[in-house]
């Protein structure tokens, strides 16, 4: 039995998941946390360090790592990515200028090889302010799919008469586009979830898909 | 000043096979290079969500440095009622700021006795930290299960329910903290 293989054994009997939490500053990662354990969310304050938080969740223990997502302190990101079964990376739905930067930062986690057995969700926070990007869109920008699955009426209209215009010829015989969704995010599983830490809504779908994920990653291993 | 002796040279795993609280003070405050100090400790019950405990630094308030022989900045004495032995989950949260050097490899250990008797030890990884930041842990655990007679020991002895938390990084000894708790005060939580 390999080492990897016993590590996990004890992973399982011990029941105990390494989560880490990131994403840009004022991304909502400490709220998400506070509002999940059912603590005021009043007063948080930047966090300029770490958080480590105990969640239990479906007989889990989750050792929950919220690491500040300033941008002096990104560097320190990969000191965290040890033994990390899942990679919640939570974005500001609202923050439009920043979409281009949380896209450069998830990519260059997705890309580190301490990650690459990390289940990936993607929390698609403050969807309780008005203007806020949905979920779709937050996953085009992010690479995550294809820029043309965004469920925008007029590229779905586009895609439609373009479908009717050549049927299945087109797809067949294309190449990949080299713009397309990055290569680690096609391998990986992940999943985007829509939610608002300010509200609640949607906190505890998205834990429930990590936590089943990463569960059966492992006893798919054995 | 007291003789800490060889105190570079305790391990991890000597101090996790202590069966009882030790003497004094392995180390001495000029260890903590690191400039660990601790900002708030908390003690919740999980079931009510009721905060049994909490001590704070004021934000505004700065620590002289430690004078060597003066322990009281690493002792606590607690004075829990008696219900606090009959909680079933409790979570402790701790705040600490470190200094402007990255701490690689912090562990703490500590160890919980009544007399001679192991009550519960923890062995927590906190691996980086990072230079001049603040950071939490909070960790949720059950209590030890006690029978009756171990429970009206632990209360008609005061203060000999001991724990030891030691800190290390990279497997040397940074910092020795102690706490006794008693178990008498006639309501709630509260501080020495």
């Amino acid at each position: 039995m390999g080492l990897l293989s016993i590590i996990k054994q004890v992973k399982m009997q011990e029941k105990e998941m390494r989560i880490l939490i990131l994403g840009l500053d004022n991304a909502g990662k400490t709220t998400v946390v506070k509002k999940i354990k059912g603590e005021a969310i009043d007063t948080i304050e930047p966090t300029l360090g770490f958080n480590i938080e105990t969640l239990t969740h479906d007989g889990f223990t989750l050792n929950v790592w919220d690491v500040g997502g300033q941008k002096t302190i990104r560097s320190y990101w990969r000191n965290y990515f040890e033994a990390t079964d899942g990679l919640i990376w939570v974005v500001d739905s609202a923050d439009a200028l920043r979409l281009d930067t949380t896209r450069a930062e998830l990519a260059a986690l997705l890309a580190e090889e301490r990650l690459f057995g990390a289940s990936l969700l993607v929390l698609a926070n403050k969807q309780d302010i008005a203007g806020a990007a949905d979920a779709d869109a937050i996953a085009a920008a992010l690479g995550l799919v294809h820029s043309t699955a965004q469920p925008d009426a007029d590229a779905l209209a586009a895609a439609d008469a373009e479908s009717d215009a050549e049927p299945a010829a087109a797809s067949s015989s294309s190449p990949a586009p080299s713009t397309g969704p990055t290569q680690v995010a096609a391998k990986r599983h992940w999943h985007i979830q829509p939610c608002s830490a300010h509200t609640g809504d949607g906190l505890l779908e998205g834990i429930d898909w990590i936590v089943k994920d990463i569960a059966s990653r492992i006893y798919m291993f054995d | 000043m007291g003789d800490y002796g060889d105190w570079r040279a305790i391990t991890p795993d000597e101090v996790l096979g202590y069966n009882e609280a030790t003497q004094g003070y392995l180390c001495p405050h000029s260890a903590n290079v690191y400039g660990i100090e601790f900002i708030e400790f908390k003690i919740r019950d999980l079931d009510s969500g009721a905060v049994l405990f909490n001590m704070r630094k004021p934000d505004d308030l700065v620590l002289p440095p430690p004078v060597e022989g003066d322990n009281s900045g690493r002792f606590v004495s607690y004075d829990f009622g008696a219900a606090f032995l009959r909680y079933k989950t409790i979570g402790t949260a701790l705040t600490f700021s470190v200094g402007p050097e990255p701490v690689p490899n912090f562990r703490m250990i500590e160890r919980h006795y009544f007399g001679d008797k192991l009550l519960k030890s923890f062995d927590f990884n906190f691996g980086f930290c990072i230079p001049n930041s603040t950071n939490s842990w909070e960790v949720i655990y059950e209590m030890p299960q006690l029978t009756p007679d171990e429970e009206a020991a632990m209360i008609a002895a005061p203060y000999h329910t001991k724990s030891d938390s030691f800190y290390f990084v990279n497997g040397e000894l940074i910092m020795h903290n102690k706490a006794e708790y008693g178990f008498s005060a006639p309501d709630g939580a509260s501080e020495d």
